[in-house]
Formats: C-alpha cells, structure tokens, sequence
C-alpha cells in the first residue's frame, strides 16, 4: 500500500492505494483539483518514491513555482533525479520545454507518457490534464489509451493519478471514463448562489469497499490540501432555544452562561459543540440572540457553512428579529433552515402560519420541534445536511 | 493625454494630429501593417525602425523574410542605412531567413540566426534580445516582419499564440511593436485573430494608406507614394 | 420584472429601456458584446467595470487579453483609475496572460494570476472571486475580456465548455455579467455555438451599436439600435 498522504483519504480507502492502481480525481468545475495530485506526487517523494507530472496545461515552470507555493520544493526533486515532467504544453505555445520528454505533436503523448510511467516503477505519475487530453485526442481513442496506461501501470507497480474536469460532457462518455479506473474520487462544492465548501468523497475503490462520506476540505498555500471542520450556526431571537438546541445536537457541549437576569439564564458569550451525524461532523456555535451581540454573529456568519434559524413560535414579537437574522445568513451565502421551536407552548403557530407571517419564500425549510423534548430535532438535522450536500 | 512616437513616415503624423492626439504611433502599443503584397509594408516597417535608431531608441527587428544580406540592401535603397546603428548595437536582428538559405550569418553581438519552423527558438531568442534592448533604453521599437512567413511554416494557432507573447512581451519591457502581414495569406480567423490583438490597424493597398484604427485617434485614411526615400504620404 | 444594473456607458440605458425593461445590463445574466475587432467593446467593458467600482459595486475581472500593467494603462487613457480600486479590494482580477510575457507577480488577496492554457485553474479562481465580489455585493459585476485570446489557446469545444460553466457560475450568484468576443475569430460553427450560450447580444460594428436581447422581442427592433462614438470619456451612444 502507498500512501495518498491526502489527510482522511488514506482512511477511506482502507490505508492507501495498492500499487500499479489508477485513480481519478473528478472535480466540478471550480472545485480545486490540482492541489491533490500535487500533494500526492510530493508525498510519494517524500516517502523516497519516484514520480512524474504530465502536463498539457501550465508549462513546467509554472507548476514548479507553483508547487513552491504549497511550500513543496519539486526543484530540488527534479534535480536530484526524483521527479520530472513530461511536457504536453511549452511547445504549443512557444515556450521552451522543459521536461524529460517533450510533446510536439498530440499523437506523441501516449508513447511519452507510457515511458514515463516505467521510468518511476513503482512511483507515481500525475495525469494534468485529462480533460485537455479529451479535446485534443480522437475520442474513439481516449478510452483504449487510458487503459494502455494503466495496464502499463499496473505492470510496473506505479499508481496513475489523472486530474479531471467535468465541464458539460456527455454522460455516457464520463460513464465510460470512470470504469476505467480503480479507484474514483469526486471533489463537489457546497453551493450556495456561490461556492461556499468543497468537498470530496470516494465514490469507487477496487481494492476496499470505502468510506462514502463526503469530506469537507480546503487548500492552503503554504500546506495543501487541509480537512476543514465546518462552523454550523445557530442563531435566532432572545429565548427561543438556541443553547438546548446545540447541546441536543451535539455530543458535547459547553456554554458560556450567566444569570444576565434573575430568572433567565443567557448566553452571553457563545455555545460551542461538537457535532457528528452519520458520518458528517461540524462545530457547532449557538451565538447570543441580543442585537449587541451582532458584531459576533457577523463574524461566525463569515466563517459558517450552514445556519439554524431558531425561533419561538409562540412569540411572533420576535419574528421581526429573526428575519433580520435570516437576511444576515442569506447576504453570506449560508443555506439555512428555520426551526420553530416550542411547538408544545398553547399558542405555538405552525410552520405555515409562520412562513406566512414572516413572508419566506418556500425554498427555506420550516421544522417543527419541541427541543426540549428531543422532537423534530433529528429532521432538523437531516434537512440542513440535505441543503449542504444535495 | 496619449503619448506618440514618430513613425519616421513624411506626413504620418500631420495625418494623425488633432486637437486631442499628439500624431504619430501611441507609444507603448502594437501595431499590425497588413495589406495585399508588395504595397510597401516592409519599407514602412524599415523607416518606423530607422526613425527609432536615429532618435537613439534601440530597434529589435525580426526579418522572417529576408536575410540580413538583403535587410542590409533594401534599407540601403531607401537611403534609410543601419550599418552604424548595427556597429554601435543599437539594432538588434534576429535573422530566420538565412538559415533555410543555408547561408547562415555570422551571429556578432547585435545578429542572431534563428529557425523559421521552430518558433520555440524563436521565443527564446526573443525573450533574450529583448532583454538587451530594454536595458539599453526602456523607450525601444520592435519590428516582425513578417508574420507571414511564420504563418505559411508552422501551424496556424501556435504562431497566433507566439505573436500574442511577443507583442506582450514588447509591451511589458515598455517597447512598441509593429508586426506585417499579407492579406489573406492565411486564413480568416488567422487575420481576424491579429486585427483582435493589436492596438493599432494600418492597411496599405498600394494607393491608399488606411488607420483602420488607432488607439485615442480613431480612423483615418491617405493616399501615398513610393519614392526612393520610402513612403510618403500626400 | 428583471433587475438591471446601469451599464455607465452614455445613452445606453436610456436605449435599452422600455415598458417591461429598465434598461441598462441584466442582473443574474451574462451579456455578449461581439463585432469585427478595434470597435470598442473592451472599452465598453472597461467602463461598465469602472461605473461599478466608482458606485461601490464590485467588479470580478478576468483579463485574458492584456496584464494587469496593461489593464491599468488602457483604462488610465479614459481617466479611469483602477489601482485604487485594486488596493481597496473591490476590483477582483483573474490575470490569465501575464504569465505569457514572463512577468511573475505575486498573489494577493483580490490579484490571483492563472495560466491561459489551463481552464480549470481559472475556474477554480472564479468560483473563488465570485464568491469574494458576491459577499461585498451580491448585485456585482462580473467581466471577460476577451473570449477571443481563449480561443487562440484552447480547443475551440473547450473553450465552449469553460464558457458555459462560467456563465452559469455568474447567473446563479446574480452578477451582471459581460464577456467580449471578435466575430470571425473561430469557426462558423463555433460562434454560432457561443451566441447561443447568450440571452443578450450587443453588437458594435464600428459605427452602430445593436442590442439583441430576450427583452426587446416584442419591441421594434430599430428601437434598440443606435449609432456610437468612441470619445476621450468612452463610449457614448446617440439617444
């Protein structure tokens, strides 16, 4: 087994990739996806392997100072004969190449790569970019030189990354791509009218039945590919519930009290805890419903993948309050859903009164839940997590 | 306010001044000078070059068709003569031509031979020459004549993107290119591509000097001769 | 009704407005600004960004065609000055082309460089962008310029692709998007694959300005087309 040395990935697929396998990464547009088979090659130098870069979209240079950007040396690697490229892109545009071997013509491609990859036995070689290659090569001939390339990887014990796009292709054609490998990672965002998380989740590995669960991550520059926790909200007016809500959701919980008033405890700082819910995990962060503490809100809202609305439906005085809340998740771009709490209070309006008298729009999700009583909390969960992840 | 340089053409500038533009060639842009063959597109690019050299601007002239020999004696013919300014190493050349005659230069300190059908080296020396130039004054000229040379000897694409890197590459170091081309000696998109990448559009049909566009001046158009000088406008 | 967002440019609202329509460039709409080359349309590009910028909405700004140097320069020809809004942070720049003339500039917070080539990197980039424009503005705008360089650089159906996915991108945040294009730098086919990709044409040929838009349908067509000059402050069209 080699190491991806791609935090968690090493997990899900069982403690790593067998040698000779070929994987994909395949990344919605505007995902990052390179920074993953970058990692991976300087990893696998690291570990005193071997490894090639194949490439038909920067020219050499560009990469190398880009991996001096994650704080990867690959200069030095290429000097000390570890690493080298395999230049598809200098020489289209004029540039001079820089490479082991050197691409001037399309049709060359299958031959070069397939030497590079018995010139790392039992290394590593990064396939960037195969959607390119997909443009420029005959497509009755992508499937059978893919399959060349991993049969000759498999031969020698050397694992192929290929980084690829899905831009609009045809379904059939992406169908028939991911058999070819052994393993498929797909990299999706978290949208919401914007890019807001990318996450990545095993979709198929030959060798193990993988963890499916998607991972939040982010690339650092310096540091790579880093596993992001993500920040849930919970917010919403004075009283409606938002300190037993995080403590029912999570595991643990602490919070930051003080008798404010006499009779009713509040959160003056924030509550904080920790969530883990069929494989997906997040830090929870209740914040203080006054509005003196909006300048917090703001900041956690800034930082939050996901927000709770938590309101009292027996107390339509504070819808006002919670709308303004909602408006505040919405100007950053954070799915969010209402939970209208205290449903056991005589009273309590229900989710359709509410939506009516608060004016949402049916895309925001209204759960009904008495969180004292644990009910509706679960769904409450479920439907957020629906919104983050489609 | 934009500022020109002289175009070393007789009555280029008069042709271009108005009350908001100073006349002559925008500095610091690209140029394109294209037109049916033989129309004096060379002779324009020998002047722009010569006027540059005679106002101690630095030229990098790519001849891409005609070898330095024949560089050498059409600028003599013009009266426009460079043999000092390639003695004092103001004029650099970067010479593909000789090489397909097999009559390679002798490369000195201003004159290097490059490859048509290899536009790798051709970037290469680029890139190095234009180094040079700059160093000696950032104010500097570059001529490519022609591109279509380049053109009819390598892919069509690829000599569209080394254009785009030279021209840029002019532009940064604070030069100011002019590129020629011949009319539809390559294929459409090919011409509308270098008409989308210049800042500047000069065609000459033989009669008739046009400013198809031009960068704070608009359009513009006058008739010209030939005369053993180089190009008048009337 | 469809939002708008006033383009800046003199005349052109006024032009494009009518009983159902505001006038001026679309919200949550990407626009296409076509013609032969050198008539204008990176300069009315370039100020429909810079009308934004001094109305402090944020501009996305993919620069394929020139530098950053370059970008600055041409527009301080019309008077208009973009480093300030570069150091303010309300300009966001994707430089796809000054990797090609060598220069290596650095990263910054609102400057990220990417190579033209590469057209997953700029995705990357713009997913990135437009969710720092959208966070100070969700009416922001959202600018290409041009399409045609990545033509030259790329698979005609690649290019396709990334423009697609792109647009997408910019109407689901709700940006005004505008990308410019030189008729007759592809194939036929091609550019008539990529107008398709658009609700909203403008046409500049040098002398009239023509808009082909999902609004003026019922409208008589004269209506919204119009002579225009390129003067010192830009472009300004006949009303």
């Amino acid at each position: 087994m080699k190491k991806t040395h791609i935090p968690k990935l090493d997990d899900f697929l069982g403690g790593g990739v067998p040698e000779g396998s070929s994987m994909l990464f395949s990344a919605v547009p505007g995902v990052e996806c390179e920074a993953f088979g970058y990692q991976i090659l300087n990893g696998f130098i690291e570990d005193d392997g071997k490894g090639f870069i194949f490439t038909n979209v920067a020219e050499p240079p560009n990469i190398t100072y880009e991996f001096s950007r994650y704080g990867w040396d690959l200069e030095t690697h290429i000097e000390e004969g570890k690493a080298f490229f395999v230049d598809g892109a200098s020489s289209f545009i004029g540039m001079p190449p820089e490479g082991k071997y050197v691409i001037n013509n399309h049709e060359d491609v299958y031959e070069m790569v397939k030497k590079a990859i018995n010139d790392v036995k039992g290394g590593v070689g990064i396939i960037n970019n195969l959607s390119t290659l997909i443009d420029y090569t005959d497509p009755t001939e992508i499937i059978p030189m893919i399959k060349g390339w991993n049969e000759e990887a498999s031969k020698t014990g050397t694992v192929l990354v290929y980084l690829f796009t899905e831009w609009d292709y045809k379904p059939d054609l992406v169908e028939s791509l991911k058999e070819c490998f052994n393993c498929v990672v797909s990299l999706n965002s978290i949208e919401e009218r914007v890019i807001i998380g990318q996450g990545f989740m095993v979709t198929s590995a030959s060798w193990t039945k993988p963890l499916t669960n998607m991972v939040l991550f982010f690339v650092m520059q310096p540091g790579g590919v880093k596993i992001y926790i993500p920040k849930i909200l919970v917010t919403g007016p004075y009283n409606a519930g938002k300190s037993s809500f995080v403590k029912s959701i999570s595991e643990k919980s602490v919070s930051v009290d003080r008798m404010a008033l006499e009779k009713f405890p509040t959160t003056i700082a924030m509550d904080i805890g920790h969530l883990d819910h069929g494989g997906f995990v997040a830090d929870i962060f209740g914040t203080p419903g006054q509005e003196r503490f909006d300048l917090m809100l703001d900041i956690l809202a800034k930082e939050a993948v996901g927000a709770f609305i938590l309101i009292d439906s027996s107390a339509p005085q504070t819808f006002a309050r919670a709308k303004e809340m909602i408006n505040k998740t919405h100007s950053e771009a954070i799915p969010n859903i209402i939970v209208a709490n205290k449903q056991d209070v005589k009273g309590a309006l229900s989710p359709e009164q509410i939506r009516e008298k608060m004016n949402l729009n049916e895309q925001i999700p209204i759960v009904p839940t008495v969180v004292t009583d644990n009910i509706g909390v679960n769904q409450a969960l479920d439907t957020l997590l629906k919104l983050l992840y489609g | 306010m934009i500022v020109c340089i002289e175009s070393g053409i007789p009555g280029f500038e008069e042709m271009t001044h108005t009350d908001s533009f100073m006349g002559g060639i925008p500095e610091n842009s690209t140029t394109l000078v294209y037109g049916p063959p033989k129309t004096g597109k060379s002779i324009f690019s020998y002047q722009f070059c010569y006027n540059g050299l005679i106002n101690e601007e630095p030229c990098l002239y790519i001849t891409t068709n005609k070898g330095l020999k024949m560089f050498i004696a059409e600028t003599n013919d013009y009266n426009l003569s460079v043999d000092e300014y390639l003695m004092n190493g103001s004029l650099h050349i970067i010479d593909t031509v000789s090489d397909i005659l097999e009559k390679k230069v002798e490369p000195t300190e201003t004159v290097v031979n490059s490859e048509i059908n290899n536009p790798t080296d051709l970037m290469v020396n680029i890139g190095s020459k234009i180094n040079l130039v700059r160093n000696q004054n950032p104010r500097f000229r570059s001529v490519l004549n022609s591109a279509t040379t380049l053109l009819a000897y390598n892919e069509s694409m690829l000599i569209v993107r080394v254009i785009k890197a030279y021209l840029m590459r002019v532009k940064e170091a604070g030069g100011t290119p002019i590129i020629t081309y011949t009319e539809d000696s390559a294929d459409k998109i090919v011409e509308t591509m270098l008409k989308s990448m210049v800042d500047n559009i000069i065609r000459m049909d033989g009669n008739e000097l046009q400013i198809e566009a031009m960068k704070g001046f608009g359009k513009s158009e006058n008739n010209y001769i030939i005369t053993e000088n180089g190009i008048k406008l009337e | 009704m469809i939002k708008t967002t006033e383009s800046g440019i003199p005349g052109f609202d006024e032009l494009t407005s009518t009983d159902e329509f505001p006038g001026g460039i679309p919200l949550g709409r990407t626009t296409l600004i076509y013609g032969p080359p050198k008539t204008g349309k990176t300069i009315f590009a370039n100020q429909f960004t810079y009308n934004g910028l001094e109305n402090k909405i944020p501009c996305l700004y993919i620069t394929a065609d020139q530098g950053i140097k370059q970008l600055t320069n041409s527009m301080m020809e019309f008077n208009w000055f973009l480093q300030s809004y570069i150091d303010n942070g309300n300009i966001y720049i994707i430089d796809g082309i000054s990797q090609l003339a060598g220069v290596k500039l650095e990263d910054t917070n609102n400057y990220k460089t990417t190579t033209i080539g590469n057209p997953a990197d700029m995705m990357v980039k713009v997913g990135i962008g437009s969710r720092y424009v959208y966070r100070k503005c969700p009416e922001f705008r959202s600018v290409l310029d041009s399409a045609t360089t990545l033509f030259a650089f790329n698979q005609e159906q690649m290019v396709l692709r990334v423009l697609n996915a792109y647009i997408r991108r910019n109407n689901e945040a709700g940006g005004a998007g505008l990308m410019t294009y030189t008729e007759g730098s592809t194939t036929e086919k091609t550019e008539q694959q990529l107008l398709s990709l658009f609700d909203n044409l403008i046409r500049m040929d040098g002398e009239t300005i023509t808009i082909n838009s999902e609004y003026n349908q019922s409208e008589n067509l004269d209506g919204f087309t119009s002579v225009y000059n390129i003067t010192e402050k830009g472009i300004v069209v006949n009303h």
